[in-house]
Formats: C-alpha cells, sequence, structure tokens
C-alpha cells in the first residue's frame, strides 16, 4: 500500500506561477509515501514544496533546474518493483516509446517514469511499464501549446500496482486508473 | 439447567458471566443453554458484519462500484466517504491504538504482546471506534479490553483442560454400537477414564442403553463446559460458547457491552468523552463522576473529605485514571479480576425513576454506585497516609501510586458497605456539601464556604479550623459511615460556630486576650484531637470559656467574692451543674484576679483579662497535663462524671461563670454570697490563702484537687465555690512547695465539698457541660499561665499573698492554679 507521486515539469516560476489550487488541495502531507519527480521544477521553493509533501523526495535533473546537482538517472525499489527516472530531454526522439524501452532496459527497471513532453502517456511495454506525468502546471512546452496540468499517482501493492491520472481539465480535477499487474516474467 | 446453589451460574467461567453480567448472553438465571449460544451466535454475527463493513481495503473494488467515480474514489480524495478516505482514517486511528498496544500490560505478559493478541485488540480497538466516531479512540480504552481478552483466553485455556479430561465427550464417534466391548478394541482414542464408555450429549445418545455414561454423570460445571463447546449444538460452530476461533468477536462484543453500559446508565465510553452531553450537569462526565466521588467521600469520611479540600486536590486528578480504566492501573490484572467481578455483578439499570432529581449521573445505578463506593474504600484505606501529608503534591503522588499489596476482597466489602450509602446520596440534597456550580473550582470553595460561613470573618485563622479538625478526628473514631453524618456534622459546626460568635461578640477587650485565647485554643484544639474525647460540648465549653474571658465579670471588682458567689448560687441553682461551676469560677477568678491582677496588669479590664488568660492558660494546662499524665485517668475514673464535671466547673469555673453570668447576672450576688459563706464555713483559710493554695495545688496536686471538686458537688452548691477557693489555693501553695500543710485540709474540705456536689447531681449531659467548661478553664487558665510566664520573676513565698503582692510570687501562684486547673480539666475531659 505505498502511494508513490510522480509529477514534474513544472516551470515554476518561467513559465507557471504555481500548481493549480485543486491540485494543491489534494496534496496534503501524510498520506504519501515517496515522490518522484521528473525534473523541471525549477527552483528551490519548488523542491521544498514538494519536500514538505514527503520527505522521501527523487529528482533528475531537467534541463531548465537551476540545481545542478541533480542526477541524469535515477533507480530505486518499492515494493517489488524497480523504477527509473529520467527527465527524458536526453532520449531523442522526445517522447518515443522506443527510445525510452531502451532506456528502461539499459536502466534495468520496471516503471520508467519520464518527462519533458508535458503530456501524459503511459504504455505498457515489453513487460514493464512507461509513465510520463506531463507537466503539473500546465506550463507550455516546446512541442505543444495546449497543456493539461496533470500529475501520477501509484498504489505499488504488492505485484500490482494502479496508477490513477489525475488531470485538470476545464478547471475539473479528472481521475483515471490503470492496473499493472508484474508477472513472475515480466522482466527480462 | 442445574445451577449452583448459592454461587452464580458459570462462576468458573469467567468470560460467560461476564458476558451474561454485559447483556451479551441472556441474563436470566434459567436461561438454557441453547439460548446462550443463539445469543453468542448472534452477537458474533453482528460483529462480522461490522468488520465487513468497517475494515476496507479500497483496492477490493466494490461489486457494484467498479464505475464508480473515480474522482471519488481516489487517493488522494479529500472525500471523506471515498473508501480510501475510510481507509485513511482507519490508518491513523491504527497507528494511535498501537502507541498504547505496544505499552499494554509488557510486566504481565507474553500474553499481551504477542503479535497476534496484539492484532486482534487492535482491529476491535478499530472497530469500536469507527464504530462510534464521536468517542474516537482514547487512551485506556485499551486498558478496558485487555481484561476481557485475558479472561475469554483463560476460559478457553479452561476449556481445553476440560477437552483433555474428557476427550471422550467431544469427539464425533457415532458408531451406535455399544462401546463397552468394542471399546478396547476399536477405539484408538487414548481415554482418561476407562470407565467412561464414550458419553455422549444427551441428543445424541438418548437410546443407549443405560450402561454408557452420560454427561450427566459429570459434575454440573463441566457438563456445562462441555455443552456450550458442543460443534452441534444450537447454531453449530457458531453457537461455540468458549470458542478460539470467535474470541475476537465476543471479545468486541464485551468491550461494546462495556462502553455502551447496555441499556443501563454507566457508560465507559462517556468517561472518555469531553464534552458535557449526558451528564445532568454542565461538566464533563468523568468530571461529574469524580464530584460524585467525593461527595460521597464527605459524607462517609468528611476528614478526609477536608483535608483533601484544605490542599485544594481535585477529585479527578486521579480519578480520571480510576474511573476510565477501572481501576485498572491500581490493581494487578488477577485481583482486578475479582473487583470486575464484582462491578459487573451490579445491575446497571437506572435505579431511580425518570423524572427523580438525581445529583450524579454516576450513582444513578447500582454498578455506578460501586464503582464510586470502590473508589471511595481505596481512599479510605490509605487514608492515613493521605492526612498526614500536607502537600497536596505528596497526596497526589501516593493517590496514583495506590499500594499494591493489599486485600481485595476487604476492599470490595467495604465498598458493597457504601454502596447503598452512594445510591441514598445521590437523591439526598445535603445542602451543606453540595452545591452545583459549573466551575469546579467554585464547588470546591463554596463548599468551604457553606461549612465555616461565621469563621472567617472573625476568626481568620486557627480557631475554628482547629475546632472542626478536631471534631473531624472525633467523628472519625465514632461512626464514619453514618450517612447523616453529613447533616448532623453541619449542624454541629453550625452550632459551635453560633456559639462561638456569640462568645466573640462578648469580649470586652478583644485584643489581647484574643490573641492569646487564639493561641490558646490552638493549643488546646491540638491537645484535644489527642484527647480525641469531646463532642460539641467541648466547644461549648471554649465558647464558655471566651465568653467568660470576655466578660467583664458582672463580679467586677477584684475582690468581688460576695458577687461573684451569688453570681454562682444563682446559675447552680439555674444550671445544675453549671451553676456549681460558675460559682467555682468565680470564685477561682476571684483568687486569680486578685493575684494576677496586680502585678501583670493595672487596671480593671486587664484584670478581667489576665483573670481570663488565666482562666484559660489554666485550663490549657489542665488539659495538657491530661494528656501528659496518667495519674489523671486514676483521678478522673474514680471521680464520677459529676466530679469531673465539678472538677470542670471549677476549672472552667471562669468559663462558665461568664456564661452563667451571661444568662444571669441578676442573681449572682446573692448566691455568690452564700457559696461565700459555706465556703468560709468549710475552708480554715482565708479567701487569699485559699486562692493561693489553691495556686499552689493546682500543680501538684490534681488529685486532691479533683477529689475537692468532687466533694464539691456531693456537698451542694454553696459548698463548690469555697472549696474550689481552697483546693485553687492548695494547689498553688503546693506548687510553691510551701503551706503543704495547708493544702490537705482545703483539699480535704474542697473534697468533701466536692463529694457532696457530686451526689447532688448526676445528670451526664450536665457533666459533659462541666467537662467543656473545665476545658474552657484550662484554656484559659493557659491564658493566664502565658501571661504569667512572661513577667515571671522569682517564686516567693505562699503565705505573702495579698492583693498587692504578686510581682513574681502572684505570677507563681497563678502558674500554679493555673496548671491545677489544667490537671482539672484533663480529668474532666478523660471523663
Amino acid at each position: 500500500m505505498v502511494l508513490v507521486l510522480a509529477l514534474g515539469d513544472l516551470h515554476v516560476p518561467h513559465r507557471a506561477a504555481d500548481m493549480p489550487a485543486k491540485f494543491k488541495s489534494m496534496l496534503v502531507p501524510g498520506k504519501i509515501q515517496h515522490i518522484i519527480c521528473t525534473g523541471n521544477l525549477c527552483i528551490k521553493e519548488v523542491h521544498d514544496y514538494l519536500k514538505s509533501l514527503c520527505p522521501d523526495l527523487h529528482i533528475t535533473r531537467g534541463e531548465y533546474d537551476e540545481d545542478a546537482r541533480y542526477p541524469e538517472t535515477k533507480t530505486l525499489t518499492i515494493g517489488q518493483f524497480k523504477l527509473g527516472l529520467c527527465h527524458g530531454h536526453q532520449v531523442v526522439p522526445w517522447g518515443d516509446l522506443d527510445s525510452l524501452a531502451m532506456l528502461q532496459r539499459q536502466l534495468d527497471v520496471d516503471i520508467l517514469v519520464t518527462g519533458h513532453t508535458h503530456q501524459f502517456k503511459a504504455y505498457k511495454h515489453e513487460g514493464g511499464v512507461v509513465i510520463n506525468p506531463g507537466s503539473a502546471t500546465g506550463a507550455y512546452s516546446s512541442i505543444t501549446y495546449d497543456v493539461n496540468p496533470s500529475f501520477v499517482l501509484m498504489d505499488i501493492d504488492g505485484l500490482r500496482v494502479v496508477v490513477y491520472v489525475y488531470e485538470l481539465i476545464d478547471g475539473e480535477v479528472k481521475v483515471d486508473k490503470i492496473d499493472f499487474k508484474k508477472t513472475a516474467t515480466m522482466h527480462s | 439447567m442445574a445451577e449452583g446453589e448459592k454461587r452464580r451460574r458459570f462462576s468458573n467461567l469467567r468470560s460467560v458471566l461476564w458476558r451474561v453480567d454485559l447483556g451479551i448472553l441472556p441474563a436470566s438465571p434459567e436461561a438454557s443453554v441453547e439460548e446462550h449460544r443463539r445469543a453468542a451466535a448472534d452477537s458474533r454475527r453482528r460483529y462480522v458484519t461490522l468488520r465487513r463493513r468497517l475494515l476496507v481495503d479500497p483496492h477490493v473494488p466494490k461489486d457494484e462500484s467498479r464505475s464508480s467515480d473515480l474522482v471519488v474514489d481516489n487517493p488522494l480524495s479529500q472525500n471523506p466517504d471515498s473508501s480510501w478516505g475510510r481507509f485513511f482514517k482507519g490508518a491513523e486511528l491504527e497507528k494511535t491504538v498501537d502507541q498504547d498496544l505496544s505499552r499494554l500490560y509488557p510486566e504481565d505478559g507474553s500474553y499481551f504482546q504477542t503479535p497476534a493478541c496484539q492484532a486482534m485488540l487492535r482491529r476491535i480497538l478499530l472497530m469500536w471506534c469507527l464504530q462510534h466516531p464521536e468517542y474516537g479512540y482514547r487512551q485506556g480504552m485499551h486498558e478496558l479490553l485487555a481484561p476481557l481478552v485475558y479472561v475469554l483466553q483463560v476460559d478457553i485455556d479452561e476449556l481445553s483442560q476440560v477437552r483433555k479430561l474428557h476427550e471422550d465427550c467431544f469427539n464425533d464417534d457415532f458408531d451406535g454400537v455399544p462401546f463397552l466391548d468394542t471399546d478396547m478394541v476399536f477405539s484408538y482414542k487414548p481415554r482418561k477414564d476407562p470407565k467412561w464408555n464414550l458419553g455422549y450429549d444427551d441428543e445424541y445418545n438418548s437410546e443407549r442403553s443405560s450402561k454408557i455414561n452420560t454427561l450427566d454423570e459429570l459434575d454440573s460445571d463441566t457438563k456445562e463446559i462441555i455443552l456450550l463447546s458442543d460443534a452441534y449444538g444450537a447454531e453449530g460452530e457458531l453457537g461455540i460458547v468458549l470458542s478460539e476461533r470467535f474470541m475476537e468477536h465476543d471479545a468486541y462484543s464485551m468491550f461494546d457491552g462495556l462502553m455502551d453500559g447496555g441499556s443501563g446508565m454507566v457508560h465507559m465510553a462517556e468517561f472518555f468523552s469531553p464534552s458535557s452531553v449526558g451528564s445532568s450537569s454542565n461538566l464533563p462526565p468523568v468530571i461529574e463522576a469524580s464530584s460524585a466521588l467525593y461527595h460521597l467521600l464527605s459524607i462517609v469520611e468528611p476528614t478526609l473529605h477536608n483535608h483533601f479540600i484544605e490542599l485544594k486536590v481535585e477529585p479527578q486528578w486521579f480519578a480520571l485514571r480510576w474511573l476510565r480504566v477501572l481501576f485498572g492501573r491500581e490493581f494487578c490484572l488477577n485481583d482486578l479480576l475479582v473487583v470486575w467481578d464484582k462491578v459487573f455483578a451490579c445491575s446497571n439499570n437506572m435505579l431511580l425513576s425518570s423524572d427523580e432529581e438525581y445529583n450524579f449521573r454516576i450513582l444513578c445505578s447500582a454498578r455506578g454506585a460501586f464503582i464510586a463506593a470502590m473508589a471511595v474504600s481505596m481512599l479510605l484505606h490509605i487514608r492515613s497516609s493521605l492526612l498526614a501529608t500536607e502537600i497536596d503534591i505528596f497526596c497526589l503522588q501516593r493517590l496514583l501510586n495506590f499500594p499494591t499489596n493489599i486485600d481485595v476482597q476487604k476492599l470490595i466489602e467495604k465498598a458493597t458497605s457504601l454502596q447503598s450509602i452512594a445510591i441514598e446520596a445521590n437523591t439526598s440534597f445535603s445542602s451543606f456539601l453540595l452545591k452545583r456550580d459549573s466551575c469546579e473550582y467554585d464547588r470546591v470553595h463554596s463548599n468551604r464556604a457553606t461549612s465555616t460561613p461565621p469563621r472567617t470573618p472573625l476568626h481568620p485563622l486557627s480557631e475554628s479550623y482547629w475546632e472542626e479538625k478536631w471534631r473531624n478526628v472525633h467523628k472519625d473514631g465514632t461512626t464514619p459511615k453514618e450517612s447523616e453524618k453529613g447533616d448532623s456534622f453541619s449542624k454541629q459546626l453550625k452550632k459551635s460556630l453560633t456559639q462561638r460568635l456569640g462568645l466573640s461578640r462578648t469580649e470586652s477587650d478583644p485584643s489581647p486576650v484574643k490573641v492569646l485565647s487564639v493561641k490558646n485554643d490552638t493549643r488546646n484544639s491540638v491537645r484535644r484531637c489527642l484527647l480525641n474525647t469531646l463532642s460539641d460540648d467541648l466547644e461549648r465549653s471554649n465558647e464558655v470559656a471566651g465568653k467568660i474571658q470576655q466578660d467583664e465579670f458582672p463580679i467586677g471588682s477584684v475582690h468581688r467574692e460576695p458577687p461573684m458567689s451569688s453570681a454562682e448560687p444563682s446559675k447552680l441553682k439555674a444550671a445544675g451543674e453549671n451553676a456549681t461551676v460558675s460559682p467555682l469560677c468565680v470564685a477561682k477568678v476571684n483568687p486569680l484576679k486578685n493575684y494576677v491582677v496586680e502585678p501583670a496588669h493595672e487596671n480593671a479590664t486587664q484584670r478581667t483579662k489576665c483573670i481570663a488568660e488565666s482562666c484559660s492558660s489554666g485550663e490549657n494546662s489542665p488539659v495538657f497535663y491530661a494528656a501528659s499524665s496518667g495519674n489523671e485517668p486514676e483521678n478522673s475514673q474514680g471521680i464520677d462524671s459529676e466530679s469531673s464535671s465539678v472538677t470542670s466547673n471549677s476549672c472552667a469555673g471562669d468559663h462558665d461563670k461568664d456564661e452563667i453570668l451571661k444568662d444571669e447576672s441578676s442573681n449572682s450576688n446573692d448566691d455568690s454570697k452564700t457559696i461565700q459563706d459555706s465556703e468560709a464555713a468549710f475552708s480554715d483559710k482565708s479567701p487569699d490563702q485559699d486562692e493561693t493554695s489553691e495556686r499552689a495545688v493546682v500543680s501538684n496536686e490534681r488529685k486532691p484537687f479533683i477529689s475537692k471538686l468532687q466533694w464539691l458537688l456531693k456537698l451542694g452548691r454553696p459548698s463548690v465555690e469555697g472549696n474550689m477557693e481552697k483546693s485553687s489555693g492548695e494547689t498553688s501553695d503546693d506548687k510553691q512547695g510551701v503551706d503543704a500543710s495547708h493544702s490537705p485540709p482545703s483539699d480535704g474540705n474542697s473534697n468533701n465539698s466536692r463529694g457532696s456536689v457530686k451526689l447532688a447531681s448526676g445528670d451526664k449531659k450536665v457533666m459533659g457541660t462541666l467537662k467543656n467548661l473545665g476545658q474552657n478553664m484550662l484554656e484559659n487558665i493557659q491564658v493566664i499561665e502565658s501571661a504569667f510566664q512572661q513577667d515571671r520573676g522569682q517564686p516567693g513565698p505562699v503565705e505573702n499573698f495579698s492583693n498587692n503582692i504578686l510581682g513574681g510570687k502572684g505570677q507563681v501562684t497563678a502558674m500554679a492554679a493555673l496548671t491545677e486547673l489544667r490537671k482539672i480539666s484533663n480529668l474532666l475531659s478523660e471523663m
């Protein structure tokens, strides 16, 4: 019953002022056990805010991040799952599934979380899961203009992960759920 | 079902007994096993439905809500109805509960700290708190639950014992073949008793031959256990009353029954609630219950109650823990089980009709009354150590660390006896003690105030406090359990206070005398406490003493023996023994006046004062002597109560005189004259001499003096005064070591007179008053003594007594007289 929050590409303060209020009201401390952030926060204040939600915070470096100490990629194990984290601007073409799958194999993870496209995506691919949480603030990107704020909450429970997607569409929070089950042979 | 002759059914199976008491199993003694089983099964079913509803796994998709709104049902949902919301709430509760559970009975147990038990306890508590969100989880609930689980476990162990012992009764062979001969061959089961042939439940072997032993051959208890645990009885396995599998269910039902109180009055749950809903006053229920405790305590043991109030110890400081955990933290587990046996045995039904007014909600049921009574009996158990401490922190320490080596049965018996008082107290309105303010502090202080209204304005300090303290101590020794004690106590207190008020009002020259009298009174009262003999009369005598002190004796002038004696006879006539006292006192006062006045003080008022002082101090000294001397008892015993009153009369002559004088100042002169005459007849000395001799004798010759007084009484009132004077003179003589010769004769005379006077009156009540008067006299004497001690000069010869002498001599003699008076009063008090 581990709740993992995945978000990124906030681009505060350059492209957006803050997360939407509705998102902020949902994110109360104490419920979430881990936060993984794809990058591009960009400033320290956002980092502190995320830290206040949960002490276990993992960030990878996005190209606009002002803190240069974040790593390019990161892997961690939560429950039965191995998670991989990367911002995604390193993987070219941006957002291409096969390239991301390469990265996934390279990192040897079950779940790969990347960003940079500011679009939510979740693929089941070759026994693994590739998730793009989109932009939590809805900041514009160089690829698209029409960006809906979104983030992802993963509920890891044993061999099963339930992915809840929270999107702010037309001012309303929409939630969607995707179930993934890890099979014994999933990871090759 | 067979019943135990006197003991309750299931008394060996605590869990079943408690379940009956808590309302889960049928309470009627004739309820059959079937009914018990059905009730047990019902309670378990209820629990299971509850559990399924409350213990929610958000991962498990609800059948009908597969397409439920994810907006509502996502983990981050703020919606409290969402399954996730409930899940998180449960998780938080669990955390809180775990904090407590990890500290549950660590000393007792390996049992309670096992993961399985902890998980069960956690679930039960969680269930209950989710079911009752208005209470939530409060620390202490786990301690209520733990013994319930424990008794269930104990009973299950007992069951397994029985099972082992009577294995045959539990197994499932239905061969239908008489086993007598085939047992040895075909049976594989080990049997403890080969005589038995696999006895079965009546239902199954009704057609069996009589060879087969049936359950009836077992004792009724074992039989009952077996029937209750029969897997094929009513409701099948669910109905097995003692079942390990359903331990959690049963524990939950018991806990629920305890917390909700069934339909009764005592809800343990409300002790945990901070709100004042459900209490008759504006206070939270536990505060109200604590004050009920204090109320009961004040009825049963006013000393301790006042002690608490003095120290400002609020009841809920310790009662909170006692009540919330039902004494779980005060007794060891086994003792606690005994206590809870009794608590649960009391019914929880409302005892009062619905429109009757009551003081405390907790006392409305027998169970609540027993709980309160138990708390009071615990307080009484450590009463002495509580009274000994003057600091509230230590008091509290003692209360919170209740001694562990106690006889629980005794406490329980005491509590049972107090229980009825508690129930009575609920409906009686003792205006003295009960003030239903919303503020607890106000109530405490107002209690104080109502109990001692006249005190504070006049005597800011110790006088009446000590008196009351003495009175409390005195009452302690007698009958602490009278429920009307409170009322009588208040009455007495008021009476004494009014008397004292009257007393003070008569003070002619308040300050110095008062100071001294206050001082002496404190000393006196302390001694009285030590003596522990007196009643209100004593106070009255004190008051009288005070009055005497303060009154400008109508006698007035120093040498006014005739007036005094006149006063005396009048008083004698008027007030029986008191009259004798007064003349004696008057006589006493006279000599004292003569001696005391000149050296110490010049003016008449001061004389009076001195006399008063001397009287009081003198009175004090006899008290003191009475306490210290061993001779007194002999004297007092030898002396009739009358004589003691006589002595008191003589000693407290001043006081008595005052009182009497107050009452009848008219006849005083005449009476005193006659008395004087008779006195003169007896005495072979001049009054002055008598006085001095009296003084001298006071210190040394208690016995003769007292006997003198006795004689005085016997011989009649007129003689009293003379004897008094004689004796006082004699005592004073003796004190100085001079004129011993004087004393015996005068003593003898006074003895005679005393004896006569003694014969004259036989009224015990009067004796009592005399005693009081004696005490008062002692006080006054002490005052005088203290006054003298200030200017103690060298003791001069006794013969030098004249009204003018008295520098040190006079003082010495006065002191002697005072001491003698003290002795007298001691005797009186002993009597």
